[in-house]
């Protein structure tokens, strides 16, 4: 359906991520949760069957004693320029947005199969083991702005679509509204910064355009929006890595 | 003719045919596919009017200004005013919806109890204080001769003008103070974090210095000597060097580092106060602290648990009961505290359901005034302790709150911050009633800086570290945190983030001598009892400790420094 | 095939197409009455009230949808008129400050978002094109309802199709050339 349009890009909609301003504290992870309707964890399930659509990670440099440091990377889906997740969907339930560049997963097409989250090689992808489960009243405090998922289903962050929509139905402009994801606007060291990669004088762009910062996998070009930038020489090189070395992933 | 079977066949060849050209089998289809999307148990989130609410976060002291996204009344979600908010706090709209809510329970059989135990030997014990209900508290104990027990942390620190700080394991940047002031502040000062196992704070810090867990009193009895001696060198050359220096950290040692560093009076200064009635100071207990009141010497203890901001290991309070008898009344929002223990456990209504202050903060010298303004309406049959305890003696503790701001406002001094607009207006400028609608609707009052010194305080006393052979780990306590919505299994259990509060981490060595696995059940013992945990393997958990969370379980067992040992369930 | 195995296969067809046309949606929808007997033409002519009186944008540019109760109360706290259909609904709604759950024939499921201010202010599209001729009708016409969905047969009006199916949504979308990508109407 996308394919046929006239309009043009007006921007494409990206993040930088500054890994030496994260203290790994989380509030990214519960104010995602919170606009997404995510529900919490079902009693079995884990950190590989759980549902969080940007999660934080952390690595170490591979030291000993006061040698070691660590650093925290929230990973969420890249929204890569080049997805490898769109072509494998059976369904056509993945969509890029020719307008923002937004890689929009749609669970209403989805059959389960899962074989996005095989071709996702950040691992930002998330399946619906259970039927979401609220505590009684707790179905309340859902935003309307996001519709729940049913189990069977794949999703993934849409560089929240919800205040994309109501920033879109506010604004009067055809360009690229200005409005801020909820993991950008908890974030209590503003290591995560949202805007359009393609505006000159925005924040991420000139992010982007830093020379400390890097992009996860640049080796495989997927051309992912999401840049991320640390000073420090041994986060850049694990980052780089092409299979886990020296660096002990956790988290 | 007698239909054959083929003739039944062809029929329904053609009604097959036929039935493509309806709308039938499509719509059926459709309509399989439109049922489930309804399943039953998936709620529709409910529409209505958007609009935003301002309040403060009453979880901890930091108190940060909240901005609520309300569908019609309902708060939906929760962004921090000033910067971000902790996670916590981001999902507190959870809490009156926690499945572990305490629902059940009569005030008025307490009361009853109360009344045939008679008022001697009464305690109250307070696990927020500084509040306007902790003096209606005071005011009630004074009034029946009772004790007023809290444990106070009198001092706040001026990060804005501290250039050097040494942490011995304070969670500095991640839950200690409000995250919007800290990282505001955090380019002026150079952060020094001591502590056995690098945490959130000490990934950040400009220096992290790792220590033998248990033995942080080696580093600061040698900064302390060093200074006592004139002749400083190493960290404490550092913190002389590179001063205004302070220190934070519950060792014995820190208060006398402080006083010698000169921080004393103007980087560690008395936590400031807003103005309180002249009235209520006269008629107030004192504070008293649970380690200088005599053991059983308490018949009849009330907890007000419900907004606490810390948890006392119950031993600690236990020892203070008279062994015959005694009557603990607590009054909590969950099961999971005191109500353990208590002999009623009374329900309270949680953030944000309840008009009341937020305590002083500790990162912030001058004096504030904040109210949590209630977002939803409490259940019914939720009760309160300042009326409870008021009613025993004769105090009026409904209207503390509108007289404390009438006592703010009759001074004159201060700045108004509003957070919808945006603006400070001086008080003076103010008529009372504006004062109060404007603090009703998530206002902040902001007085003059304190510089006064702090009270000096008789340290606790830590217990020794030595191994011995049966408990062979030093326990690493986490850091207390507020309460929880269920969502926060997206940092405990959905992600290896966080240390959930009922679990333990175990370097790979120790859990293979423990017999235990990642994931599974075991038993941590200490010379205080047992609690059962699920344990995390963590390759950086020093081999010879345990990391422990901050469940009340875990924390009646263990103390700073405890000794443990880990077996299988 | 036979003459006789013809007429039966034909005979087959008719008997479907009957079935599925005539009996089916019979049998799949269910008939439902609306709270109260509304009248949007009285409204229109005695209360001199246009379509965006009752339902209007607000600042943040969302829709208010179907009034509540307190907009319908503000007028008929007492009867203004002589109809049993005002009575009852005073009697029902208004005196018990009972909100009316009215059954949306636009109805749409969870996941469609669909932003009336786009669509009227900036794409500058009159009521009548999608909800036809609704407000200047004397009554409500019956609500029919899917039994299997839950969904309405019908929105009312708009261009020769009557359900609100994605279709819809879609074929004006390509003919305006403003179809980008899923998200832009999904949630």
């Amino acid at each position: 359906m996308s394919t046929e349009t006239s309009k043009k890009a007006a921007g494409r909609y990206g993040m930088t991520i500054d890994i030496d301003r994260c203290n790994g504290c989380g509030s990214c992870m519960v104010a995602c949760a919170v606009e997404n309707n995510v529900p919490p964890a079902e009693s079995g399930a884990t950190d590989r069957t759980g549902i969080t659509w940007i999660r934080v990670f952390q690595i170490d440099n591979g030291g000993r004693g006061a040698e070691k440091r660590s650093a925290f990377i929230p990973m969420l889906c890249q929204h890569c320029g080049d997805a490898p997740c769109v072509s494998v969907c059976p369904q056509q339930a993945i969509d890029v947005n020719p307008v923002t560049g937004i890689v929009e997963q749609m669970p209403e097409r989805c059959l389960g199969c899962r074989y996005c989250m095989v071709a996702c090689p950040y691992h930002a992808r998330y399946f619906n083991w259970w039927d979401p489960a609220w505590p009684a009243g707790m179905e309340k405090t859902l935003n309307p702005d996001v519709a729940p998922r049913m189990r069977g289903v794949v999703e993934k962050c849409n560089f929240c679509h919800g205040r994309w929509h109501a920033a879109k139905q506010a604004g009067t402009s055809d360009s690229l509204s200005a409005y801020v994801p909820a993991c950008a606007e908890a974030c209590p060291t503003r290591a995560i910064r949202f805007g359009n990669l393609d505006a000159p004088a925005a924040d991420v762009a000139l992010g982007s355009q830093d020379p400390d910062s890097f992009r996860l996998l640049e080796s495989i070009d997927t051309d992912p929006k999401i840049y991320y930038r640390s000073k420090k020489k041994w986060v850049r090189e694990a980052a780089n890595a092409p299979r886990p070395g020296k660096e002990t992933p956790r988290g | 003719m007698k239909p054959s079977r083929r003739s039944l066949f062809q029929f329904a060849g053609g009604a097959v045919a036929g039935a493509l050209f309806t709308p039938a089998p499509w719509r059926l289809i459709t309509d399989t596919a439109l049922w489930s999307e309804n399943w039953p148990g998936i709620p529709r989130p409910r529409r209505g009017e958007i609009r935003a609410k301002f309040t403060h976060c009453a979880l901890c002291t930091a108190g940060c200004a909240v901005r609520a996204r309300c569908v019609g009344e309902q708060p939906v979600s929760l962004a921090g005013v000033s910067g971000g908010l902790c996670p916590f706090g981001l999902a507190a709209h959870h809490l009156p919806y926690h499945p572990a809510r305490l629902k059940q329970g009569s005030a008025s059989e307490a009361a009853a109890e109360v009344a045939r135990h008679g008022t001697q030997g009464i305690a109250l014990l307070d696990l927020n204080p500084g509040r306007t209900a902790s003096w209606a508290y005071r005011r009630t104990m004074q009034a029946i001769n009772g004790t007023y027990l809290a444990e106070p942390e009198p001092f706040a620190v001026d990060l804005r003008g501290v250039k050097t700080l040494l942490s011995f394991g304070v969670p500095v940047l991640d839950g200690w103070g409000n995250p919007a002031n800290v990282f505001a502040a955090r380019g002026s000062f150079h952060l020094i974090q001591v502590e056995p196992i690098e945490s959130s704070t000490g990934v950040l810090a400009d220096e992290w210095i790792p220590v033998a867990p248990g033995h942080e009193s080696v580093i600061s009895q040698a900064i302390l000597r060093s200074l006592q001696q004139g002749n400083p060198s190493g960290l404490a050359r550092q913190l002389v060097d590179n001063g205004p220096s302070a220190v934070l950290g519950d060792l014995p040692e820190i208060p006398e580092i402080n006083r010698l560093l000169g921080a004393y009076g103007k980087i560690v200064v008395a936590r400031p106060e807003a103005p309180v009635p002249e009235s209520w100071k006269k008629s107030a207990a004192s504070v008293t602290r649970l380690a200088d009141l005599p053991d059983n010497s308490v018949r009849v203890l009330l907890i007000d648990e419900a907004s606490a901001v810390d948890y006392i290991p119950w031993h600690r309070i236990a020892r203070k009961l008279v062994r015959e008898n005694p009557l603990v009344v607590t009054f909590t929002a969950t099961r999971g505290g005191y109500a353990r223990y208590a002999n009623h456990a009374i329900p309270a209504a949680v953030y944000p359901e309840i008009l009341d202050d937020i305590a002083p903060p500790n990162d912030r010298i001058a004096a504030s005034f904040r109210l949590s303004v209630p977002l939803v309406t409490p259940p019914a049959g939720m009760a309160n302790l300042a009326e409870f305890a008021g009613a025993l003696a004769g105090v009026q503790a409904s209207n503390s709150l509108r007289e404390r701001v009438g006592e703010i406002h009759r001074l004159g001094q201060g700045t108004l911050l509003t957070y919808a607009d945006g603006k400070e207006t001086p008080l003076r400028d103010l008529p009372g009633d504006d004062f109060w609608r404007a603090l009703n609707a998530g206002g902040e009052w902001v007085g003059e800086p304190s510089r006064t010194d702090p009270p000096s305080l008789q340290p606790a006393p830590v217990p020794s570290a030595e191994s011995t052979g049966d408990l062979p780990l030093v326990a690493i306590a986490q850091p207390h945190n507020p309460p929880g919505s269920p969502i926060m299994t997206k940092l405990y259990q959905e992600s290896n983030l966080r240390l959930a509060p009922n679990r333990i981490a175990l370097s790979p060595a120790d859990a293979r001598a423990a017999g235990v696995r990642n994931g599974g059940r075991a038993v941590l013992q200490t010379r205080l009892g047992k609690c059962g945990v699920e344990v995390t393997v963590d390759p950086a958990v020093p081999e010879g400790s345990v990391r422990v969370g901050a469940s009340p379980g875990i924390q009646d067992v263990c103390g700073p420094a405890a000794r443990a040992k880990v077996v299988s369930a | 095939m036979s003459f006789r195995g013809t007429i039966v296969f034909l005979a087959g067809v008719l008997a479907a197409l009957g079935a599925g046309w005539a009996g089916f949606p019979r049998v799949i929808n269910q008939t439902r009455t609306q709270p109260a007997a509304f009248n949007h033409q009285v409204h229109a002519d005695k209360a001199a009230s246009k379509c965006d009186d009752c339902h209007s944008f607000r600042g943040d540019g969302s829709f208010t949808g179907i009034p509540t109760l307190d907009k319908c109360a503000a007028c008929h706290a007492a009867p203004l008129g002589a109809t049993a259909a005002e009575k009852d609904f005073i009697e029902h709604y208004v005196t018990p400050q009972r909100e009316p759950e009215w059954m949306v024939y636009a109805r749409q499921p969870e996941n469609v978002y669909f932003s009336h201010t786009t669509h009227v202010n900036r794409g500058h599209l009159k009521c009548e094109r999608c909800h036809g001729n609704h407000g200047t009708t004397a009554a409500l016409r019956p609500y029919q309802q899917d039994r299997i969905s839950g969904y309405s047969r019908d929105i009312w009006g708009g261009g020769g199709r009557p359900a609100m199916t994605m279709d819809g949504c879609v074929a004006c979308h390509r003919q305006e050339h403003r179809e980008y990508s899923c998200l832009d109407c999904h949630k």
